[in-house]
């Protein structure tokens, strides 16, 4: 940890202003820009400063409320509870359009699984006069149900039909950031606010290798803090596709999406981007 | 060697929230206090803090920092987030009445982490006027304008010295330890 960086007056200028008196808007997106040139920045470095001087200072020494206390960790308690099974399980999602047998989500296997049952409970009078009564009616259950006319999944790209046609969505367009793995971008990002559902939308995106790196989604939330923008999840882009739609898979709660961001990963995504490969941006229009 | 807190956090066991609040509550607290205009506020501000704190403990470096200076990091952001909402003066206080708070002597308070311990003998080397610039920001809140306007001194004299006395105080922390280090310091 060294301050050689500061030594670039205006990434110096935000990183001191966002320590001691916050940012704005127009601010965090300049400062994110410069950290995206400047990777080798630690944009905490004067925040841990600053902490320890506060802590160097003369603070009171007040006990914090008892009923304060209750609040604070009866929420703390389901917060954690509820995290811990998406720390453990980041699952790169693949297309949904063809998925395969090893891309497949826990989702869609239990999808699929309901898919079955439904099916099966929907045919079963027919399967029960069909066969003899005293055959274990788990035998109707293994069989196959592709003969009957199941509906087709949709794919990612009528589902993000569907979810444009709902209305009140957020939608924005790609911007390349001129990184040679989307030198000319195009697309869009859908995000429905309300049911934390989106697609994203690419042309132009350079097919991955899935063995070398992975494309990830980091959602910027205004209410959160800039820096550390929400996982939404790691995808692929396959080779000789013109276009691709990809479903968000956002780790956590967005409350007011102000900005998508594409980064170049290592292959499953990471927990903290390193910015080297910023590919595409797409900023939410104030509303 | 015990895990800490945020480790057991980030890996989802609740039991650990406890004995976060215990061991970093009453800090959370005095700086909700210092930096929010009422009592409600803050009572708002430690909750939001918190919730920041659950989600983003996985983040914790301990090559990066004490958990105290992580938490006190996390804290400071989110009320300088809602002090910037509010558009608020700290504690609702005229900013003549400020000065009461200050620095604690280095090596007088118990319980302050290495970190803190450092940046006091580092920004007791600072020049009077970084001194204060800091003392007004990051202890009491102020805003650059704020601190021109108290202090008499030029908006980008204000923000010069900010700038140097943080960095100063950086690159001092680092002086100190090696002086540390090599059985020279005071």
């Amino acid at each position: 940890m060294n301050t050689a960086i500061l030594k670039y007056e205006r990434l110096a200028d935000l990183l001191v202003k966002q320590t001691t008196e916050g940012l704005v808007r127009a601010e965090k997106e300049e400062l994110n820009q410069l950290l995206a040139r400047h990777h080798d920045a630690d944009p905490e470095l004067l925040e841990r400063v600053a902490a320890a001087i506060v802590l160097a200072g003369d603070l009171d020494d007040e006990a914090l409320p008892t009923a304060l206390r209750q609040r604070v960790e009866i929420e703390g308690r389901r917060l954690v509870a509820a995290k811990a099974p998406t720390v453990t399980e980041i699952r790169p999602p693949r297309r949904d359009e063809r998925p395969t047998r090893t891309a497949v989500s826990q989702w869609t296997w239990l999808a699929l699984a309901a898919s079955v049952l439904l099916a099966v409970v929907g045919w079963w009078p027919r399967l029960r006069d069909a066969v003899n009564p005293a055959t274990e009616p788990q035998v109707a259950a293994t069989q196959e149900p592709a003969p009957v006319s199941e509906p087709p999944a949709l794919t990612a790209a009528e589902k993000r039909q569907m979810l444009l046609a709902k209305g009140a969505v957020v939608q924005s367009p790609w911007t390349a950031t001129g990184d040679p793995l989307a030198p000319s971008v195009t697309g869009d990002v859908v995000w429905d606010n309300e049911t934390q559902t989106g697609y994203l939308r690419f042309s132009g995106l350079t097919a991955n290798d899935p063995d070398q790196s992975q494309y990830q989604l980091w959602i910027f939330d205004a209410t959160q803090d800039d820096r550390f923008p929400i996982d939404g999840g790691v995808f692929d882009v396959p080779a000789g596709e013109t276009e691709v739609v990809i479903p968000i898979q956002a780790k956590l709660n967005v409350n007011a999406p102000a900005m998508f961001a594409v980064t170049a990963e290592k292959p499953g995504g990471v927990v903290v981007s390193e910015r080297e490969h910023i590919v595409a941006l797409a900023k939410v229009a104030a509303s | 060697m015990t895990e800490s807190v945020l480790k057991r956090i980030a890996r989802g066991d609740a039991r650990a929230v406890a004995a976060c609040i215990d061991e970093f509550g009453n800090l959370i607290w005095a700086l909700a206090r210092r930096l929010s205009r009422t009592r409600a506020d803050a009572e708002d501000a430690v909750q939001e803090i918190f919730t920041d704190l659950w989600r983003s403990a996985g983040r914790f470096d301990p090559a990066q920092g004490s958990e105290k200076v992580f938490i006190t990091t996390i804290a400071r952001r989110r009320l300088i987030d809602r002090m910037r909402r509010s558009a608020h003066q700290p504690g609702g206080e005229p900013i003549e009445t400020l000065d009461a708070v200050g620095w604690a002597e280095p090596g007088t308070r118990g319980e302050v982490c290495a970190e803190a311990e450092r940046a006091a003998r580092a920004v007791a080397r600072l020049r009077p006027e970084q001194q204060k610039v800091l003392e007004l920001a990051i202890l009491q809140g102020l805003t650059h304008s704020e601190i021109a306007a108290l202090t008499g001194m030029p908006l980008g004299t204000v923000k010069t010295n900010m700038r140097r006395g943080l960095i100063q105080v950086r690159e001092l922390m680092n002086v100190v330890v090696d002086e540390a280090a090599g059985g020279v310091q005071s």
